[in-house]
């Protein structure tokens, strides 16, 4: 690895990009989960026919 | 191995190339280190891809070595940059988009399977109206399971002052001035308010690495591995958390200073034709804006010339920018710049950032209502005067405000007027050794004159 010769990234580097998409894994975890459960009492709009066509394409 | 002597001064850091001059053009040297990687580049459609997206500067490659070094393998003829800036000299704005542009490049990366090895904004340049990576060599290979190597880099050298920018009123090229390779993330966590504690993303990307920041962890000491997806989801959180980020508005004398009532529609106007049709009659590529406010005779000079537009308050470098953006205006570059303390060579022996002044000499310098105020305000001479844009330019048209316009009364209220030597007739006198007098030209509806001197 060229870079590692003259950039350094700092020892702590790699760990708090562990924590921080551990993090925003959860984040994104739960927020699939909510949009889960919102879908059962949201109700999505029909699709109207441009879109439909949009789809078929 | 030659040593060559036009080996730009700038240019050391990376081992994989460097650029170098010859017979006036800039060119990158590829070594046959960097080789996988440029292969890479080239053949997975990435490099091409960000330059169609206007995001990388546009390169030819070259099948000649220059310099007969035996470690070449391409060399490469970058578009030229036709004035370079650097992160100190730019506005709020202008630092986001470096930021933003350098996580899209990143983004689009990986989707190639490559990475950016480099994060700082000395490899952003603003060309063309926009912000444009510049390093074709900060591209690596990605490995699953790797780092984003320069994530920290990038945090310090952008995510970090524009949020003490957006918190603390302070300006960015001051900070980037002080901390030229980045303000680091554990000051950063210190400046910022209680309260960013309770943002997820500020705290994630600042609070939290500032305290591990420091600590020494062996890569294989933690069980989870970085994965592709995972820096993904850090930039696309730093790309929200940086797009999210707006100066609070603040009214300060500069902005708006041509609406003001002291100055009338008509001066305004008056001058705007007269400076307009002097332009016309003139020969130029290269003009130097200087106290150019928020632009507005910026935009009065030819759309091919390169334009350059100074002024000292960030905020109205910062509306300009934003209106050159929306017009899409490629040829203006505005630069935040203290003419009383003008950007000095920076980095290694003075010369990696060369000082402002010594960049480029300029065909045009425009000096509106800014000369008062380096005389007055600042006590230079007009003998100084004369002798700075002799140095920065052949032709100047520079505007004499005098003593009795309101203006200076304003000015010289609180203060003892010392300035007996303050008139047409001395300005002339202290010009006529390195400049002739080619016009002078009265504003109607102002006691103002405008004046065009050429060099002699």
């Amino acid at each position: 690895m060229i870079h590692l010769l003259y950039l350094d990234p700092g020892s702590g580097s790699y760990l708090i990009q562990v924590i921080i998409a551990a993090v925003l894994g959860v984040i994104f975890y739960f927020k699939s989960g909510w949009n889960w459960i919102k879908s059962f009492f949201v109700k999505t709009p029909p699709k109207t026919e441009e879109e439909k066509n949009e789809s078929v394409d | 191995m030659n040593q060559l002597t036009n080996h730009h001064p700038a240019s050391f850091r990376d081992p994989s190339g460097f650029i170098y001059e010859q017979d006036g053009l800039v060119y990158r040297f590829v070594s046959t280190l960097y080789q996988t990687d440029y292969d890479l580049l080239i053949g997975s459609g990435l490099a091409d891809s960000l330059v169609k997206q206007k995001l990388l500067l546009p390169f030819i490659e070259l099948n000649e070595n220059h310099t007969h070094r035996n470690d070449w393998y391409k060399t490469l003829q970058p578009k030229q940059i036709p004035f370079f800036t650097y992160a100190w000299e730019w506005s709020f704005d202008q630092l986001k988009d470096a930021a933003l542009t350098t996580l899209a490049v990143c983004k689009n990366s990986l989707q190639k399977g490559m990475i950016l090895k480099d994060a700082t904004h000395t490899n952003t340049q603003f060309v063309d109206g926009s912000a444009k990576l510049i390093d074709t060599l900060s591209f690596e290979k990605y490995e699953e399971g790797e780092q984003w190597v320069a994530y920290r880099q990038f945090c310090e050298c952008f995510l970090n002052p524009l949020l003490i920018a957006t918190h603390r009123g302070m300006e960015v090229h001051k900070l980037m001035l002080a901390y030229p390779d980045g303000v680091p993330v554990g000051l950063t966590a210190q400046l910022l308010p209680y309260k960013t504690k309770f943002n997820p993303s500020v705290y994630l990307h600042v609070h939290l690495h500032a305290k591990i920041a420091g600590k020494s962890v062996k890569e294989g000491k933690t069980k989870r591995k970085v994965t592709q997806k995972n820096i993904e989801q850090i930039l696309q959180s730093l790309l929200d958390l940086i797009q999210s980020l707006k100066l609070p508005v603040k009214k300060t004398v500069w902005n708006n200073y041509y609406d003001e009532t002291i100055l009338s529609e008509s001066y305004l106007t008056e001058k705007k034709r007269t400076v307009s049709s002097l332009l016309s009659t003139l020969n130029y590529t290269s003009v130097i804006d200087l106290g150019a406010n928020e632009g507005e005779f910026s935009l009065l000079c030819n759309r091919e010339a390169l334009v350059v537009s100074a002024d000292f308050d960030s905020d109205c470098i910062d509306s300009f920018y934003r209106l050159i953006k929306e017009q899409k205006l490629k040829n203006i570059v505005p630069v935040v710049v203290d003419l009383t303390y003008p950007t000095p060579g920076m980095g290694w022996m003075n010369k990696e950032r060369p000082a402002l002044f010594s960049r480029k000499k300029f065909d045009v310098c425009l000096a509106l209502a800014l000369v008062h105020h380096l005389a007055i305000a600042k006590n230079i001479s007009f003998a100084q005067l004369a002798e700075f844009f002799a140095e920065i330019c052949d032709e100047l048209i520079i505007e004499f405000v005098p003593k009795t316009d309101p203006k200076i009364e304003e000015m010289l209220k609180w203060r003892e007027d010392v300035f007996s030597d303050y008139n047409e007739n001395e300005l002339e006198k202290a010009f006529s050794p390195l400049y002739s007098l080619a016009q002078k030209l009265p504003v109607t509806g102002s006691q103002r004159v405008l004046y065009y001197f050429q060099k002699n």
